[in-house]
């Protein structure tokens, strides 16, 4: 009798989530029906009484469901630190994707505004100052991360080398006549500044946020500037061509003897979330020592009109 | 026993073919082969043992207005080749509390398009004090008016033993009141301000006038006022109010109420004034004391404040500055009409604030409700900031076999309560 209830009950799930029936096909996963009677992914949250999970081989089981990053999404910005779940390597079946990641000190993220020029809603799209409030570790990347105050809001960014509190930094998207004056933390589009200038996080298409040049103690150069477009050499030495009108911060990333810090030990590795490499002795295939070769050509990123086109 | 899962599987396997893509079945097969209680399936053919390819997305669902979608919806069941039917949110006509969703802001009744900044007990200014003065268009003098500081020195006005019974009232509350090694701050905090307001009001029997207070807490201020173009309100429950019958009176005279028109108020660019501010659409512009109109105590004397966390003293002295204002706002706006206008007779408000060490005092006085613009008469701010003791320590602290500080009450300063009591006293005295 209780059998009959738990199998009415049963019938009475798999009804209600919305699947389909499952009664001809015998064993089928559950997941897979919710899957592809898809709604968004809050509606079928939270997983379905696994006690009773092998009944009649049907898994209700709706645990992988759990491995995808939901306390990623959040769309409205904030500087508070978000509490991070860590993945382990793992991917969103559970299986291990990336080899060597998990444990390590427990971490806030703290959202990077990476798209400097990004006025405030309401003001008009003009050059704009910040104010530094606080500069500080950031246990996500290798950079340090400042705090910058202007108009009515507050934001974090990626902090340049000799950024301290209380200073000014200038955001502006115009390209003018002259090459502007760089000065260290300013952002400006590339066709503004002057050749040869150090510049950090780079956009590579205008308006999408900085993408390239992060890491700490990194920086690229201004090569040359070439009818709309300009060229940069990144910190591994490829040559990239972008759009004039992607902007880009001057200086150097904070926190320069990054790569010259020692680990020491093994245990300090751990607090970084690296975990040990396989032990395994692999032949090497190639893949491994030092490689002396030529400069792959150069990338562009501006979708220039070509020759076929034209005609 | 072992041959059912996998004559189970196959059948599956060609029957979810059609079902969905065939990286969709390496997943699901791997979710049954290595289950709660173990792997059971032992097959090893490629389709289980595949890699979780990413999903393909689906299929973008293009809507045409003007052609009709016709869907499986009459038919009751999946029909191939008709459109998936789209069915409108259905709305309840109960109401469910444990399943209310809350309109969207642009559907409340109180949504304006003017966004307006909120000042409340959560809100932490970044600027403190200078953001405050800009916002109440004020002037900072350090120090207490003269009017208190006679009060404090005069002896007539001293508590029979006042130093034993504060020091004792201060044990109390931080060591004496718990069973526990030492109590936290959000224990001994309200108990030292409780004690040392209980032993500012056992003086009735010398001032009779006291007896015209009366101390209420938890309740609601509004005040909303517009600085240049901005609307500014300062909401919410704020602290102890101490109400009295009688009007305080002003602190500074005519001259310096005129004198404050030559200064100016500090701007910080490039950060706006109104910044930390809770910029928020749906609002009602009320200025309403708290209060009913027939209320017996309908001046407003003292604010009592608690600050149970360790620092953020400058944002303690803001949120002080920013409620008294708020309180005689709407005082004054009930006393002489929401008409914008200079003040004759200023309304003069005191605040105290404590963490249980240190003491901030403010007098706030109100000389003009015209706070559009930025020139002309401003209102005045007194402050400061004294300990009541230096430590108070449960274990001693000893360096290198010296003691640094020894353990109960050390440094006590017998100014503090005098100046607290001052602030008691005054206007009753």
């Amino acid at each position: 009798m209780a059998v009959s209830a738990l199998s009415r009950a049963m019938r009475a799930i798999t009804l209600t989530g919305g699947c389909k029936q499952v009664s001809s096909q015998g064993l089928l996963c559950s997941r897979v029906v919710a899957e592809s009677s898809r709604a968004p992914a809050a509606s079928l949250l939270p997983s379905f009484n696994s006690a009773v999970s092998q009944w009649r081989g049907l898994l209700t089981t709706v645990c992988l469901e759990q491995n995808k990053t939901y306390w990623k999404v959040r769309d409205k910005y904030t500087i508070r630190p978000i509490g991070m779940k860590k993945t382990g390597g793992r991917d969103w079946t559970g299986k291990v994707r990336t080899h060597g990641i998990g444990g390590g000190h427990k971490q806030r993220h703290r959202i990077i505004d990476f798209q400097r020029l990004r006025y405030e809603p309401g003001n008009e799209p003009q050059p704009f100052e910040e104010r530094i409030v606080e500069v500080r570790y950031d246990p996500c990347r290798s950079a340090d991360i400042a705090l910058v105050a202007g108009g009515n809001r507050k934001r974090w960014i990626i902090a340049t080398e000799n950024m301290e509190v209380g200073d000014l930094i200038k955001t502006s998207g115009v390209i003018g006549r002259m090459a502007v004056s760089a000065k260290e933390g300013d952002a400006h589009p590339l066709g503004a500044l002057p050749v040869g200038t150090l510049i950090n996080n780079l956009e590579l298409f205008p308006g999408k946020g900085a993408k390239a040049i992060r890491a700490a103690g990194t920086s690229g150069v201004l090569l040359r500037k070439v009818s709309g477009t300009a060229i940069v050499q990144l910190p591994s030495k490829h040559q990239i061509q972008v759009s004039e009108t992607c902007v880009a911060t001057v200086g150097r990333v904070s926190n320069i003897d990054h790569n010259k810090r020692i680990i020491g030990k093994a245990g300090r590795n751990r607090w970084l979330g690296i975990r040990p490499s396989s032990g395994l002795w692999q032949r090497k295939g190639g893949w491994a020592g030092r490689k002396i070769r030529p400069l792959p050509p150069m990338k562009s990123y501006v979708n220039l009109p070509s020759v076929s086109a034209q005609t | 026993m072992l041959k059912t899962p996998v004559h189970r599987c196959s059948a599956i396997t060609t029957g979810l073919k059609h079902l969905c893509v065939s990286n969709e079945s390496g997943s699901c097969l791997l979710m049954l082969r290595s289950g709660r209680h173990g792997n059971r399936l032992l097959s090893t053919s490629s389709s289980v043992c595949g890699k979780a390819l990413p999903r393909k997305k689906p299929r973008e669902v293009v809507e045409i207005s003007g052609l009709e979608n016709i869907s499986y919806a009459e038919r009751m069941h999946f029909v191939p080749g008709l459109a998936k039917p789209i069915f409108s949110v259905w709305k309840p006509d109960f109401k469910d509390p444990f399943h209310y969703k809350s309109p969207k802001p642009e559907e409340m009744a109180l949504y304006k398009d003017k966004s307006c900044y909120v000042f409340h007990q959560r809100t932490s200014l970044m600027e403190g004090v200078k953001q405050t003065l800009w916002l109440t268009k004020s002037k900072l003098i350090k120090g207490i008016p003269a009017q208190i500081m006679a009060l404090a020195d005069d002896p007539a006005c001293q508590i029979e033993n006042q130093d034993e019974r504060v020091q004792n009232a201060i044990k109390h509350a931080r060591f004496w009141d718990t069973t526990e090694t030492r109590p936290p701050r959000e224990r001994f905090c309200p108990t030292l301000l409780n004690s040392l307001l209980h032993l500012c009001g056992l003086q009735q029997f010398k001032h009779p006038a006291l007896g015209e207070r009366l101390l209420s807490r938890d309740y609601s201020l509004a005040a909303s006022w517009h600085r240049g173009e901005d609307l500014i309100q300062v909401r919410g429950k704020n602290g102890m109010l101490l109400n009295s019958k009688s009007p305080l009176p002003a602190m500074a005279d005519q001259e310096e109420v005129l004198s404050t028109a030559d200064s100016f108020l500090e701007t910080f660019y490039p950060i706006a004034p109104t910044i930390d501010l809770q910029n928020i659409n749906v609002y009602d512009v009320k200025t309403d004391t708290g209060f009913r109109e027939d209320y017996a105590y309908p001046h407003a004397h003292t604010l009592f404040f608690t600050h149970l966390k360790d620092g953020f003293l400058e944002q303690l002295r803001a949120k002080m500055v920013m409620f008294a204002f708020g309180n005689a706002l709407a005082r004054a706006r009930a006393l002489y009409g929401p008409e914008p206008q200079v003040l004759e007779k200023p309304v003069v408000l005191q605040s105290v604030a404590t963490n249980g060490r240190l003491f901030q005092f403010v007098v706030f006085q109100l000389n003009t409700t015209d706070l559009t613009t930025d020139n002309g008469v401003k209102n005045l701010v007194w402050m400061e900031e004294q300990p009541l003791y230096d430590f108070a320590k449960v274990r001693p602290l000893i360096k290198k076999k010296v003691v640094q500080v020894p353990a109960g009450l050390a440094g006590y300063h017998p100014d503090t309560f005098k100046k607290f009591l001052a602030f008691y006293l005054h206007g009753a005295v």
